[in-house]
Parts: C-alpha cells; sequence; structure tokens
C-alpha cells in the first residue's frame, strides 16, 4: 500500500536569488563601463550627415567651441520652423545661427583673458544635414570676424 | 511560556540579502538615467583663416583644385564640377570625384600633394550632408583595413553667396 504524501505545507518558500543578482551585477557592470561623465554639447536634435571617414578623432582638440546647428522637430521628424537655430548656445535662448557673432565675439573674449591663443581653438560645427550649406558658411565668416580660424564639420560614421 | 526551537549544526546560515538588491537596483537605476547612446561621430578639418591675415602670396591666389556645387531650388545637388568638368548629380558623383582628386594627386601622402589646396564653391541652399560628401570624396579613402589613406589635407570653401 503505498504511504501517504505530507501534505503539510512547507514553513517559508524559499527563492533562489543568484541567478538575479549575477544578472544585476551584470547589468552594473555594462552601464559602468559605458557610462561617461564628460560634458557632452552635442545635440541630438540635430541629424548629422553620414559618412564612411567620420571616425572619432585619437587626440581630442585641447579647446574646441561646438556650435549645434539644427531645426525643431517634431517626434515625427518633421521640421517645424523652416528656419534653423543654435541649439545649446547663449544660456537657452531662441538664436538663430546668423545671430552668432555676438556671442562668437564674447566667446574669443574669454578665452583671449584665459590667455589662449584663438589660433588653438577649434569650431566644431556640428550642422543638420539638411541646413543650406550657405548658413553654415554664414556662421563660419561671423567666427573669422571674432577672430576664429579652425574649423571642423562633423558627420557620424556610416558603418 | 513558548519554548524556542532548538537550533542543530545542520540548519542554514540565513544572509538577508534585502539591502544589497536595494543598493544594487538603486545603482542600475543611478547608470541607467545617466546612460546616453550617442553614436560615434567624426570630424573634418577645414582650413578658413580669416581673410586678410595673412598676406597671398603670388601664384597662390588661385587653389590647386576647385570644386562647384551647384543646387536646385529644394536644396538636392544639381551638379558637381571639378575644375570646369560637369561630374553630374548621380548617387556615385562623390566616388568619381574621389578617383578623380587621387588622379590629381598621383600617389597618397605624396610630400608634393601636402601643399594641393581644395576649395569648394557652395550655393547658398545646397544642403549640408552634399558638403560633408564632398568635402569627405577630397580628404581620402578607406583602405581595405578600414584604415584612412588621406589624399588632401587643406580644403576651405568660398564666402557665402547670399541668393539675390
Amino acid at each position: 500500500m503505498a504511504r501517504r504524501r505530507n501534505v503539510n505545507p512547507p514553513s517559508s518558500i524559499e527563492l533562489d536569488m543568484t541567478p538575479m543578482i549575477d544578472i544585476v551585477f551584470q547589468l552594473i557592470t555594462f552601464f559602468m563601463f559605458t557610462i561617461s561623465f564628460e560634458e557632452i554639447q552635442a545635440d541630438e536634435r540635430v541629424k548629422l550627415p553620414l559618412d564612411v571617414l567620420a571616425k572619432p578623432p585619437e587626440i581630442k582638440q585641447k579647446h574646441t567651441v561646438v556650435m549645434n546647428i539644427g531645426f525643431l522637430r517634431n517626434v515625427k521628424g518633421e521640421r517645424l520652423d523652416p528656419e534653423p537655430l543654435l541649439f545649446n548656445f547663449g544660456a537657452g535662448q531662441k538664436i538663430r545661427p546668423l545671430e552668432a557673432k555676438k556671442y562668437m565675439e564674447q566667446e574669443a573674449r574669454l578665452y583671449r583673458l584665459r590667455k589662449v591663443e584663438l589660433g588653438d581653438v577649434t569650431i566644431k560645427l556640428r550642422a543638420d544635414q539638411e541646413v543650406a550649406s550657405g548658413i553654415v558658411q554664414e556662421v563660419i565668416k561671423q567666427c573669422q570676424d571674432a577672430g576664429f580660424s579652425k574649423f571642423a564639420i562633423s558627420a557620424v560614421a556610416d558603418q | 511560556m513558548k519554548r524556542r526551537p532548538a537550533t542543530t549544526s545542520n540548519d542554514k546560515l540565513q544572509l538577508d540579502m534585502t539591502p544589497m538588491i536595494d543598493c544594487t537596483f538603486q545603482l542600475i537605476i543611478f547608470f541607467m538615467l545617466q546612460l546616453k547612446i550617442i553614436q560615434p561621430e567624426g570630424d573634418f578639418n577645414i582650413n578658413m583663416p580669416p581673410p586678410g591675415a595673412a598676406a597671398p602670396q603670388v601664384g597662390a591666389i588661385i587653389p590647386d583644385i576647385k570644386v562647384t556645387l551647384k543646387s536646385n531650388p529644394d536644396g538636392s545637388l544639381q551638379s558637381l564640377m571639378l575644375g570646369q568638368r560637369n561630374l553630374g548629380n548621380s548617387p556615385k558623383v562623390f566616388s568619381q570625384l574621389n578617383d578623380e582628386i587621387l588622379q590629381i594627386i598621383g600617389k597618397p601622402g605624396d610630400p608634393a600633394s601636402q601643399d594641393t589646396e581644395v576649395e569648394i564653391d557652395i550655393d547658398y541652399k545646397l544642403h549640408f550632408k552634399h558638403v560633408v560628401a564632398t568635402v569627405s570624396a577630397c580628404s581620402g579613402k578607406l583602405d581595405k583595413k578600414g584604415r584612412l589613406v588621406r589624399y588632401i589635407e587643406k580644403i576651405k570653401f568660398t564666402p557665402p553667396k547670399k541668393p539675390l
């Protein structure tokens, strides 16, 4: 005759936490390696052109002024304003690229006060792929008028 | 009075994992909020000294290579010209320009080609992506191992020409 099994429930259910802790530590390790506390002046609203030669520079420029030229877009990516704006510039005001001169002159004064040669400062132009090239040229001209001479145009690595 | 259950050496030592799990989840949330997914970006250097910064040398007024980009009213590329030769506006026009530049400079890295300068004349309305593609085509090419073979370093733009 078969013995009746003990039907009393155990006093406490013990969950094996080891796999969960393993995964949690894997996640922490992943995030720790990918995190960067570097202040990034890039603006995600700017849709940069793609290019195969665009590779992150091996040597970081010491003095860089980043200028993000792009459009206000909705969630679908459609332009809300046909005219481009300068993002992350001038303490959050709406600045048109053609108004950049006074800000660049101010920037140039700051570098001179810090005894930095303007020739050592790179103006990094992060311009949207659909911005009229003439506007980028105008921005370059305004920066030249302020005394800057080194420019770099940004593109996203096309893999 | 209740009797305390007798402890024996067979009982498991129970660690309270709750505080550690709390902390690890806090850490995960912190790192997740800090995470910014950014695509790798690269830069193309443009040599644009202020006008009148250096006295023009004799014979250096005319750039060695001139590339002209003409635009349609909607900002698309109408034509790309190398010197006076129209290379068209097909999707392969930039790789054609790249080949032409290689033919002009001969051998990449040759000291004679290091002083070669390209001037890009751009229509005001042209979308900026075409300018970047032109700068890239003049700058060089990736070899089979993915290393950059530099063609021309000195690239500059003409001053802006506002449409009337």
